[in-house]
């Protein structure tokens, strides 16, 4: 018995070690927690949190695919903004079979982007910035820069469990998805690979050039099913603004899980505990007395850290592999 | 212990070094006289680096003595304060900064010596500089860039600086020095090899060295001194110039047994069967690197392109591993014309593997065994449909490697990073012995490994090689080629000169 208690608890030692983020998850939580009691904890906060989690996780679980290979996608709004764009004209004619216009622009605009970079060999971030770029602006174009309400969706945020945000409910496949690709299939594995050593990857006779699109294309196709959710999650309308935040918030949470900018590190599965630390941050300033040009300074120290700490992470060799 | 009239420059007596419960160095003693080269030999693990990083304050041991002209001190703290005491190190790689001129880098790090009212005095620097260049007799100019430099040159350049860094941080012109070079002819070739090994001959004049290496012939031929490390203790010191010692009986106290490796691989059978080629070569250029090279490989054969560096060997086998293109000719795998530049993993799916022995291109560094060789043979341990990985075929895939290889690892889910440097070699090699190309590509295979730990892998080779995988191997140790090779392509400038046997090699290598 004993024995196997000993067991227990060296794996949940290994535990926190590998994911040094879980301390400061708890952490936060119980200090949130003391500052404002009641508050905090309660019903309607910890909902808000869900459904601050749910928006940065499926933002962030495409880019995750592609960070791993040590590259950047930053285009993952912009295949919610335009796709939302689209779906407004594409409603009235074909009904709601028009909600599948955002996976398939997602996985376009994925392997597109992917060719690009690939073929012409383009610097991935400055690649994915104009894109997104672009596709605000296509989208401000197609809109007229209204508002435009697209109804008939609301279904797909309506409550079916009391306190749970729906769309937690829809995310969690997703979520189990892209964990399952990393962790389980070769796919995954050549990710890992490419991103630890891109060289040694080609000598072992892997067709990096042809993953990489690949893992943009999941990325656009992951951040197209994402965006569904989201879509109306986040009004049900075409944005008509664009906010730096949704762009930075995502990579955060994905640095903070534990997935370095160099890539061959991390995974969807940490960018979880990532986006989950991020939205307790968040709800914690949030609920302060805080500005919001504040907060949004705070934001931006977090990433610095963040990008501190997953550097330090392979020094830990708090490494696991798919 | 040679008597010497001399005092020693370097005095180190019983020094202890433990990393948990395993000692490093147990009672290990070292002397270096003024205008000599030691040599350290030992395998990997044997507490070589060890030994030199407690030289240079980067490892504090346990116990010690130091002793300064005869007084005795305390071990250096930092590497600053061994140049004070006269030691300084360079490390086998990445010591060089590319981008930095000559007179830069010399001063690299001293700068502050070199400081005046406006600035760094950039005059003086490249003055000072003139005079080592000319007092080491380096071929180069002061205003040459680093990466311009041969790599021999690099060394050198490295070895003034050392020598530099003391006489400032002593501020003494004539400061005795002792320089420890860590491997410093690994990445070189063999003419680069002896061009470094001359000019450090001459250079005794000005300091001494520790000469840290694996390869025995350099021992044999231009230290002074040696002294054999295994296991922590040192187990034995020649003075090359009394002590007649043989290089069997160095590897022999090297390894702490006798080598049996060499007659166990002299005695697998090679099967060639002429009747069936696999790869033929016919016309093939490269601009600039190799013209009008033909060749026909047969099933289970090992074609050795033995060439100086230069000679295009290198190019020709990256060509035909699909590393990089030719400009005229015919590559046919199995009688099949091949695309121009197809990347390696094309030419893998023809059969055609390349290995070398650069573990950094080989290996994912901090992956443990399992992947690093299930990533090879990823087809081999996933399921039909959608490729799902299954680890459990995998585990008993690395450890039937482990074990046919002897690994030495306590479980194989342990990160090749904390392996041996034989170890780690011998994981890149398993991948493709469970990969089992038709061809094998081998571009170095056992560069900067020990004695024992080459044998095992020659081995492993020569096994998958009499099992009809045929191979081309590229190298700059003369003494592979004899080891592994049934013919070999001669090579001079980019042409090929003629194709010998074996036989004929031998009277080659002799001569």
């Amino acid at each position: 018995m004993s024995m196997v208690n000993r067991k227990k608890s060296l794996t949940i030692l290994s535990v926190v070690k590998n994911y040094p983020v879980i301390i400061i998850f708890f952490g936060l939580i119980i200090l949130f927690s003391i500052l404002y009691h009641q508050r905090f904890l309660s019903p309607a906060n910890l909902t808000a949190t869900l459904r601050q989690f749910i928006t940065l996780m499926l933002f962030s679980v495409g880019p995750t695919f592609v960070m791993l290979l040590g590259s950047m996608d930053q285009s993952f709004i912009g295949i919610w903004m335009l796709g939302s764009a689209f779906l407004w004209l594409l409603t009235p004619i074909i009904g709601p079979v028009a909600l599948l216009v955002f996976p398939l622009f997602g996985l376009v605009s994925g392997l597109c982007i992917g060719a690009i970079h690939v073929k012409l060999r383009i610097p991935s971030f400055i690649l994915t910035l104009s894109v997104l770029i672009i596709y605000w602006g296509l989208t401000a174009i197609i809109s007229k820069g209204n508002p435009r309400n697209v109804p008939g969706y609301s279904f797909l945020t309506d409550d079916i469990i009391p306190f749970v945000p729906t769309p937690l409910l829809y995310s969690i496949p997703i979520i189990l998805l892209s964990v399952f690709i990393v962790k389980r299939t070769k796919l995954g594995t050549y990710f890992y690979a490419i991103g630890s050593n891109e060289e040694g990857a080609r000598l072992a006779g892997i067709n990096v050039e042809k993953y990489k699109i690949v893992a943009f294309a999941l990325s656009g196709l992951f951040s197209g099913i994402g965006s569904i959710v989201l879509f109306q999650h986040l009004g049900g309308t075409v944005p008509v603004s664009f906010s730096m935040n949704n762009v930075v918030r995502p990579l955060i949470a994905i640095i903070l899980g534990g997935t370095p900018l160099s890539g061959g590190r991390g995974g969807p599965q940490r960018t979880i505990l990532g986006a989950l630390t991020f939205s307790v941050i968040y709800r914690g300033l949030y609920l302060s007395t805080l500005g919001a040009e504040v907060i949004d300074l705070i934001v931006g120290l977090i990433l610095i850290i963040s990008i501190v700490i997953s550097s330090k992470g392979g020094e830990l060799r708090g490494v696991e592999v798919a | 212990m040679t008597e010497r009239t001399l005092t020693p420059i370097l005095d180190v007596r019983n020094v202890c070094k433990s990393f948990g419960k395993v000692y490093a160095l147990e009672d290990v003693s070292l002397k270096i006289f003024p205008s000599e080269i030691v040599g350290v030999v030992g395998e990997n693990g044997a507490g070589k680096t060890t030994l030199m990083k407690s030289l240079v304050g980067i490892h504090v041991p346990e116990k010690g003595e130091w002793y300064d002209k005869g007084v005795k001190a305390a071990f250096p703290k930092d590497p600053k304060d061994a140049a004070k005491k006269g030691i300084s190190i360079v490390y086998q790689e990445r010591g060089v900064v590319p981008s930095l001129q000559v007179y830069q880098f010399l001063f690299l790090g001293n700068e502050e010596k070199y400081v005046g009212a406006f600035g760094l005095q950039i005059p003086r620097m490249k003055k000072a500089a003139q005079e080592i260049i000319d007092e080491f007799h380096i071929k180069c100019d002061i205003e040459d860039f680093m990466f311009e430099l041969p790599l021999s040159t690099q060394k050198m350049v490295e070895i003034a600086r050392a020598v530099v860094n003391i006489r400032l941080e002593q501020n003494k012109q004539d400061a005795d020095s002792v320089i420890i070079l860590d491997e410093p002819t690994a990445p070189l070739n063999i003419e680069e090899r002896h061009e470094l090994l001359n000019e450090i001959v001459r250079l005794k004049a000005n300091c001494s060295f520790v000469f840290v290496t694996h390869i025995m012939q350099e021992v044999m031929e231009y230290m002074d001194r040696v002294i054999v490390l295994r296991d922590g203790r040192q187990v034995g010191e020649y003075d090359m110039a009394t002590n007649k010692v043989t290089e069997n009986e160095l590897v022999r106290m090297i390894l702490g047994k006798d080598i049996d490796g060499q007659e166990k691989i002299q005695r697998i059978p090679s099967r060639v069967d002429n009747s069936e080629t696999v790869l033929s070569s016919k016309e093939l250029s490269k601009r600039g690197s190799y013209y009008n090279i033909s060749f026909d490989l047969s099933k289970g054969e090992c074609l050795g392109v033995l060439g100086s560096a230069g000679s295009g060997k290198s190019e020709l086998i990256e060509t035909i591993a699909g590393i990089n293109g030719y400009d005229e000719g015919d590559l046919l795998i199995r009688g099949k014309s091949t695309k121009n530049h197809e990347l390696p993993y094309a030419r893998l799916k023809k059969g055609v593997g390349y290995f070398s022995g650069e573990i950094a291109n080989e290996l994912f560094y901090d992956w443990p065994i399992t992947k690093n060789i299930s990533i090879l043979n990823i087809e081999k341990i996933v399921t039909k449909i959608f490729h799902f990985l299954n680890f459990k075929t995998e585990k008993t895939l690395a450890a039937d490697i482990s074990k046919q290889l002897r690994i030495k690892t306590p479980n194989v889910n342990i990160t090749v990073s904390s392996l041996s440097g034989g170890n780690k070699q011998k994981v890149t090699v398993g991948k493709w012995l469970e990969k089992k190309p038709d061809i094998l590509l081998l571009e170095d295979p056992t560069i900067g490994i020990d004695v024992g730990a080459r044998e095992d892998i020659y081995e492993t080779i020569l096994n998958m090689k009499e099992q009809g995988i045929s191979m081309i191997l590229v190298s700059d140790d003369p003494k592979e080629y004899s080891a592994l090779c049934d013919r070999v392509l001669m090579m001079q400038q980019g042409k090929a000169q003629k194709i010998i046997s074996k036989e004929e090699l031998k009277e080659v290598l002799q001569t």
